[in-house]
C-alpha cells in the first residue's frame, strides 16, 4: 500500500514537474531536444555559462526578419562565451525544413521540439522569442530580441541589454518584455 | 496639425459606411477610448497582421458574423498590427475580404505599453481576440486561431 502510495506520489510529482512552466528569476532543469537527424540531444549538453534559449520558425515573416540579427547576434556573443539554442517547436514544419533553412541562413544549428513539450515548459507563445539564463541556471531575460521587426526603428536590444547585464554579473534592468510574432503551432495532441 | 489629421483619419475611419476609408492610428489611450465609445454594443476588437496566416483566414469568418449580428448589437473592429508601411497592403486586404470599419492600426513608440494596455496577460501573439460586452467590460480574450463556435456562442449569450 505504502509502495503503491509512494508511487503515485512520484507519478503526480513527475507531472507537475512536467506541466510546471520555467520562470523568469527561477531554474530551468534539463530538457531534452532532438537534432534535424532525429537524435536526442539534452540541453545540459548545449549550455554554457551563459545560454540563451530562442524559439524561432521557418515560414513565420517575423521569425524570419530576425535571421540576420540572430546569426549577428550569434557570432558576436559566442565569441564572448555564450551558448545559443535555437529551438523549432512547430508542429508543422518537419525537421527537414528546419535543417535546410538552418542551412540557408544560419552557421548554427537549429533543434526540433517534438509535441512542443520545451515550448511549455518555458511558456514560450510565439517565435521569435528569447530567454537568457545564468551560469547558476535561471532565467534572466525572457522576451524579444529587439523592440521593431523594422531594423531602424529599433530603439530597444532588449536580448542585447540583457546578455551584456548578465555577462557584466549586474541584474537586467527590463527582464521580461513582450515578444511579438507568430504563435508557436503547438501540436494538436497538447492543445 | 498632426493632431487634426489624426482625428480626420480617426473620424473617416470610425463613419464611414461601407468600408474603412483608412486605417487610422490606434495608441494605447485611443484604444481604451475606442473600447469605450462602443458601450451599448458587444464588441469583438480583433488583432491581425497581413503577415499572420491564421488572422487572414479567420478574417473573413469574422466579418460573416458581424454581418450575422450586427442588427443585434454586435460590432467587429480590427486593429492591424502592421509596421506603418505595410498600412496600404493591410488596407486592401480589408477591402478585398469587406471588412466593415471601424479599422485601425497599430501606432505606438512603446510596443509592450501597447500590448499590456490591452491585456496584462497577452503576450501579443497573433491573432488575438478581445470579446467585450455592451458595458465595455472585457469578457473573454482568444489568444491564437479562435474557435469560431466558441466565439459565436459566446457573442450570442451577450447580446
Amino acid at each position: 500500500m505504502r509502495r503503491l502510495l509512494s508511487m503515485g506520489l512520484l507519478f503526480l510529482g513527475t507531472s507537475l514537474l512536467i506541466a510546471q512552466h520555467f520562470k523568469l528569476g527561477s531554474p530551468v532543469h534539463d530538457f531534452t531536444l532532438r537534432d534535424t537527424s532525429g537524435n536526442p540531444v539534452t540541453f545540459q549538453s548545449l549550455k554554457g555559462d551563459v545560454t540563451v534559449v530562442t524559439f524561432i520558425a521557418t515560414k513565420c515573416p517575423i521569425s524570419n526578419d530576425y535571421n540576420t540579427r540572430m546569426e549577428a547576434l550569434y557570432k558576436e556573443y559566442q565569441g564572448k562565451g555564450v551558448k545559443f539554442v535555437f529551438i523549432n517547436s512547430n508542429s508543422t514544419e518537419p525537421p527537414a525544413e528546419v535543417a535546410e533553412h538552418a542551412k540557408q541562413h544560419f552557421s548554427f544549428q537549429v533543434y526540433k521540439d517534438p509535441d512542443n513539450v520545451v515550448a511549455d515548459l518555458f511558456g514560450a507563445q510565439v517565435t521569435p522569442e528569447a530567454f537568457v539564463i545564468d551560469k547558476t541556471g535561471v532565467i534572466r531575460y525572457h522576451g524579444y530580441i529587439d523592440d521593431s521587426r523594422n531594423e531602424s526603428r529599433v530603439q530597444v536590444q532588449g536580448l542585447r541589454n540583457a546578455l551584456d547585464a548578465v555577462l557584466a554579473g549586474r541584474p537586467v534592468q527590463n527582464a521580461q518584455t513582450k515578444a511579438f510574432g507568430c504563435t508557436i503551432k503547438r501540436s494538436k495532441k497538447s492543445t | 496639425m498632426r493632431r487634426g489629421a489624426v482625428l480626420l483619419l480617426f473620424l473617416s475611419a470610425a463613419l464611414w459606411p461601407g468600408e474603412p476609408a483608412a486605417l487610422a492610428p490606434l495608441d494605447e489611450a485611443s484604444f481604451h477610448r475606442v473600447v469605450a465609445s462602443a458601450k451599448g454594443k458587444v464588441v469583438l476588437v480583433s488583432f491581425w497582421a497581413t503577415w499572420c496566416a491564421p488572422c487572414r483566414e479567420e478574417m473573413p469568418h469574422l466579418v460573416r458574423l458581424e454581418s450575422a449580428l450586427r442588427a443585434k448589437g454586435f460590432q467587429l473592429i480590427t486593429v492591424s498590427a502592421d509596421e506603418p508601411e505595410d498600412a496600404a497592403e493591410a488596407m486592401a486586404f480589408l477591402r478585398k475580404v469587406g471588412v466593415p470599419p471601424p479599422a485601425y492600426i497599430k501606432h505606438t513608440t512603446n510596443n509592450d505599453q501597447f500590448i499590456t494596455a490591452v491585456d496584462r496577460q497577452w503576450s501579443g501573439a497573433l491573432p488575438a481576440s478581445f470579446l467585450y460586452d455592451r458595458k465595455g467590460r472585457k469578457v473573454r480574450s482568444f489568444i491564437g486561431e479562435v474557435d469560431l463556435k466558441v466565439l459565436e456562442a459566446e457573442i450570442r449569450k451577450l447580446l
